[in-house]
């Protein structure tokens, strides 16, 4: 069993619901292929640096889990034929000093989780707000980066 | 020589900082070897050491194939190109 992490982007354009049922659709193909997630970070809906198919934003999903090597190919696989999915980089944690990194990458999710419950309708308006208030945004965001730096 | 030395002598802000492993969603921490078009830095501008030039450009990378950095910023994309959340 080796330490990967996926992270996916999902289009933004689709409902609450649909992006719930597309996530829980891509942890079961982890999970059917034998995988094992200790952590799951949502860093919701977000800018994307450039467009990917028209699409400004998008819903980030991050996980991270064991699994065998052999197993990547076929996860890969299916996330090429999902539609709902822009874009998913999986990233191979294999040396000793990685896999600590890995380790309390798992944590630092795992306490984001329980301590700030992800409301992902109120996110989206937050998402809104920031497009058009920029100059205020920079102050807020170097307070909120200390305690939860994925949150932004 | 020491009057001659124009710049203040460079030294590796990660090696300082002992860092060992870069996260890649974490922007924040690629903001200092970016240039202002989100360009790598030259490691003789930045002083990295050779170690932490070859991390950081993996994880630069990485990040750019998932979007939350930019490839290029132009006179065209950069009115529309998002700064507010690369900070």
């Amino acid at each position: 069993m080796r330490h990967y992490e996926n992270l996916v982007i999902v289009k933004p354009t689709l409902t609450q619901e649909e992006i719930e049922n597309t996530i829980a659709a891509i942890e079961d193909v982890l999970t059917s292929n034998g995988a094992e997630i200790t952590a799951r970070d949502k860093m919701g809906i977000r800018k994307l640096a450039y467009p990917i198919q028209k699409n400004e934003r998008g819903y980030f999903h991050v996980m991270y889990y064991t699994a065998k090597p052999s197993v990547i190919g076929e996860i890969e696989r299916r996330f090429r034929i999902n539609e709902a999915i822009l874009r998913f980089a999986t990233i191979k944690y294999d040396s000793k000093r990685e896999i600590a990194a890995w380790d309390k990458l798992v944590q630092k999710a795992n306490t984001i989780n329980k301590s700030t419950p992800v409301q992902a309708s109120s996110a989206e308006e937050v998402v809104v707000e920031e497009t058009i208030v920029t100059a205020p945004e920079t102050v807020v965001e170097e307070v909120v980066v200390q305690e939860t730096p994925i949150q932004e | 020589m020491a009057e001659r030395r124009k710049y203040k002598k460079r030294y590796c802000k990660y090696c300082e900082a002992k860092v060992d492993f870069i996260d890649y969603k974490d922007v924040a921490s690629l903001r200092f070897s970016l240039s202002e078009r989100y360009k790598i830095m030259p490691r003789r501008l930045t002083g990295n050491c050779k170690r932490h030039q070859d991390m950081i450009s993996v994880v630069i990378k990485r990040a750019r194939a998932v979007a939350l950095v930019p490839y290029t910023v132009t006179r065209k994309t950069v009115v529309t190109a998002p700064f507010e959340n690369l900070r």
